[in-house]
């Protein structure tokens, strides 16, 4: 491994800190999908998103598919050709999958996007004579390791390399200004989606090249374009100094507590985690990390397991020992109020927010005949063991908060405080992610949560209900009835028959003034656990309320109203 | 000593408009504005708005303030819909929905009101006189703003919408497009479309008023058709 002295272009003992080697898989979507599908590799593959070709393999493109043209013109180009739609999820798998070969051959590395990786080429010095066999190693380890094809580019600055990269190039150093220079506008793309008006913008002012760009004064761009543009004017100049979340190793920081005799007092449990979270958080600091992300994860007696992922900004003992609590008392309460219904007993009311929720304290469930050990009813037993897992693990700069964040620090405190009084479940701040209705693209998640979204939102949804969309969610089932009294049945190519009176369970009638077309949803007719039909309606009633109707096997449900 | 002198060592006062600068209103859409008094959401005082469609002009309203990173949290909606939330402007990272039981809601309240800027409430019951006298002191005291969905004792500002009129459903051949209002304030009657076709509010298309109004005015042109209450 030592440096062999004939060799003419030996690593400079003092690298620019930033010069950096990328590699990147050509066509990474086609590679993916490849794997995913577990295709010949002599297959033309073009991955599709949103009907338009993204990604394209070295034979399709060489029958003439192009990036950007739709399904039809690239199996017009290209009919043995597999179509296939983009996911990004075995994107991002099958990449982590196969650069783990990496993590034996250098000490730092960063993932970029699915495909590119980045490699401080400071790390490569003690190990390689010279740029191009250090290159050449890694490519070769890479290659065999996974068989995909690696594209290298070397420069000054990480974004000057992913564009050489794309060359397969490497940069002088002292050279990337000029290299620079010469690239077109639009390469600005690479780094990142939210250039992508600016891109626009710059083209209309005449700025071809990214030269154009650098030469403008830094002040200007930035008055002119905020802090957006002045980023681009230090990337097209080759100062980016943006520095990389390195890729932390795949070792888990996890630590494991069994209980003697199981418990269901969260105040026991409150007080034996802060130990053990003061032993995890040790534990990911003498690695010199920070834990951002926990994930809890609690077992009953009887094998049940409740987990969850906790975001804690100042992340302390006693912040995840809180959070262990809440979890405990909310998974503890939700089992024994349907343990208790499955039973037939009656449900005294045990307020979820109580910070007790131990049942044979209360005098309403004293008088209650014991049910007996009762398997569902794992409340009764209680925990018998607790595991705490750093889910989420950053260098210590890139926890630090921005002094710009408004007074979230007091937001933070007095929402936990209200977690702490009514459960975790109380608060709830809002997202989205896809579906048709309203209720489908709500994403209530609670606070410092990490919200998991269950449909793609950036999939395309048709028939998806359009602005103006109802304020409230509602899923209440109702009749619609015409006007003979005869429920209102609803095909493909629209209603049956005239809607005009509908009908609430409480009992309630209110007269339909006027309707909307009606317009069905077929989806995922191919797998019948995920087929759903339904047809919605709009109406407006008598007093003047818009409602939003569904119907779906048979039944009509008001699902949004307009308030 | 002079005396502005005085006033700005002894109680913080600066400038003679720095005592009304602290109460500036939030502002809001401009279809808005002319609702309210001093053309924008006040600190300090409660709002109430009322009748149908109240709910979208509260959020309505708190979705300039929430872009500027002002906090705003709702109690007692329900489930809101958070693609009408985002429809009608507001910043989804400055908004949260704060689902407790509808007796807890002053108490809920009077935690938020700590360190909140403004509250959208659907009161689960009426206060007694000195919960609610001791509700707007605290209002005050923090200058934030509340909007309350119910008729409020010692709100300043009500309005209270009247009539709601949908338009786009033409008998099963459309679909909902807009939703014109009147709404009646402490400043007269005004008329809009919430939500307008894209979700926002907006102001009526001059074609579609139904009553002939008197074009010339003498400002800018203003989004709502006034008239004399």
């Amino acid at each position: 491994m030592s440096a062999d002295p004939a060799l003419e272009l030996p690593l400079p003992d003092r690298v620019d800190p930033d010069r950096t080697l990328v590699l990147t898989v050509p066509d990474w979507s086609a590679v993916a999908v490849a794997a995913e599908h577990d295709l010949d590799p002599r297959t033309p593959v073009v991955v599709l998103h949103g009907g338009r070709v993204i990604a394209a393999d070295a034979f399709a493109r060489s029958a003439g598919v192009i990036l950007g043209i739709g399904r039809r013109a690239a199996q017009l180009r290209c009919p043995e050709a597999r179509v296939v739609i983009w996911d990004e999820e075995a994107d991002n798998r099958h990449f982590s999958a196969g650069v783990g070969a990496l993590e034996e051959l250098v000490a730092r590395f960063t993932l970029l996007s699915p495909g590119t990786l980045a490699i401080p080429l400071g790390s490569l010095r003690h190990g390689y004579a010279d740029e191009p066999s250090a290159v050449e190693a890694l490519i070769s380890a890479l290659v065999s390791e996974t068989g995909w094809e690696f594209f290298p580019g070397i420069a000054d600055t990480v974004f000057a390399a992913v564009l050489a990269a794309r060359q397969a190039r490497r940069v002088e150093p002292g050279a990337t200004r000029r290299f620079l220079a010469a690239q077109p506008i639009h390469s600005l793309e690479y780094a990142g989606a939210e250039y992508a008006e600016l891109i626009d913008v710059f083209g209309h002012l005449g700025l071809r090249t990214l030269g154009d760009l650098a030469a403008l004064d830094a002040r200007d761009v930035t008055s002119r374009f905020g802090e957006l543009g002045r980023r681009a004017h230090d990337l097209a100049g080759g100062r980016g100094r943006t520095p990389l979340h390195d890729h932390v190793r795949t070792e888990q920081f996890g630590v494991e507590l069994g209980l003697d005799t199981p418990t269901t007092r969260s105040d026991t449990l409150g007080f034996l985690t802060r130990q053990l979270a003061a032993d995890l958080l040790a534990k990911v600091r003498r690695h010199g990390l920070v834990c951002t992300q926990i994930t809890i994860e609690l077992r009953a007696a009887g094998g049940q397991s409740s987990t969850r992922t906790w975001r804690i900004d100042d992340m302390s003992e006693t912040a995840i020992a809180d959070r262990l609590r809440w979890q405990a008392e909310g998974w503890l309460a939700g089992s024994s109020q349907s343990g208790r219904s499955q039973t037939g007993s009656s449900r005294s009311g045990a307020g979820g927010s109580g910070s007790d929720s131990h049942r044979r304290r209360h005098p309403g469930a004293e008088d209650l005949p014991d049910p007996g050990p009762d398997p569902e009813d794992f409340a009764e037993e209680g925990v018998i063991a607790l595991s705490l897992v750093a889910a989420e693990l950053t260098t210590a700069l890139g926890a630090t908060k921005s002094l710009f964040d408004e007074n979230t620090g007091q937001v933070t405190h007095t929402l936990e405080r209200l977690q702490g009084l009514f459960g975790p479940d109380a608060v709830l701040v809002p997202g989205l992610q896809g579906g048709w209705d309203p209720a489908e693209t709500n994403l209530w998640t609670p606070w410092q949560q990490t919200a998991t979204p269950e449909r793609n939102p950036r999939a395309p949804w048709p028939g998806a209900l359009r602005a103006p969309r109802p304020t409230t969610v509602e899923h209440l089932p109702v009749d619609v009835l015409t006007a003979d009294g005869r429920p209102v049945g609803a095909r493909p190519a629209g209603l049956e028959a005239e809607p005009r009176t509908i009908r609430f369970p409480a009992g309630g009638t209110e007269a339909i003034a006027d309707y909307s077309g009606s317009w069905p949803i077929e989806s995922g007719w191919w797998d019948p656990a995920h087929s759903t039909y339904r047809t919605r309606l709009q109406v407006v009633t008598e007093s003047g309320q818009a409602l939003l109707l569904s119907k779906e096997n048979g039944q009509w449900y008001l699902t949004g109203r307009y308030c | 000593m002079p005396l502005v002198e005085q006033l700005s060592r002894e109680m913080g006062i600066s400038t003679a408009t720095a005592l009304f600068h602290g109460h500036a209103p939030r502002p809001v859409h401009p279809v808005l504005a002319p609702l309210f008094r001093r053309g924008g959401l006040p600190r300090g005082e409660i709002v109430a708005m009322t009748g149908p469609q109240s709910l979208s002009c509260a959020l309505a309203t708190i979705a300039e303030a929430t872009t500027e990173q002002k906090w705003c949290a709702g109690i007692g909606l329900g489930e809101p819909a958070v693609s009408s939330i985002a429809d009608l402007g507001v910043d989804l990272d400055h908004f949260v929905n704060v689902v407790t039981p509808a007796q807890d809601w002053l108490r809920v309240a009077s935690i938020l009101i700590e360190s909140f800027d403004i509250l959208v409430v659907d009161p689960g019951y009426q206060p007694s006189a000195g919960e609610q006298a001791r509700l707007l002191a605290k209002v005050r005291e923090r200058r934030i703003s509340l909007i309350s969905l119910a008729p409020a004792k010692g709100s300043t500002e009500q309005i209270e919408i009247t009539d709601t009129r949908w338009s786009g459903t033409e008998h099963g051949r459309g679909r909902l497009r807009s939703c014109q209002v009147v709404a009646r304030s402490q400043t007269g009657v005004h008329r809009f479309l919430l939500p307008g076709p894209d979700g926002t509010p907006a102001e009526v298309p001059a074609r579609t008023v139904p009553t002939p109004v008197p074009a010339p005015m003498p400002r800018r042109t203003r989004p709502v058709v006034r008239s004399v209450s």
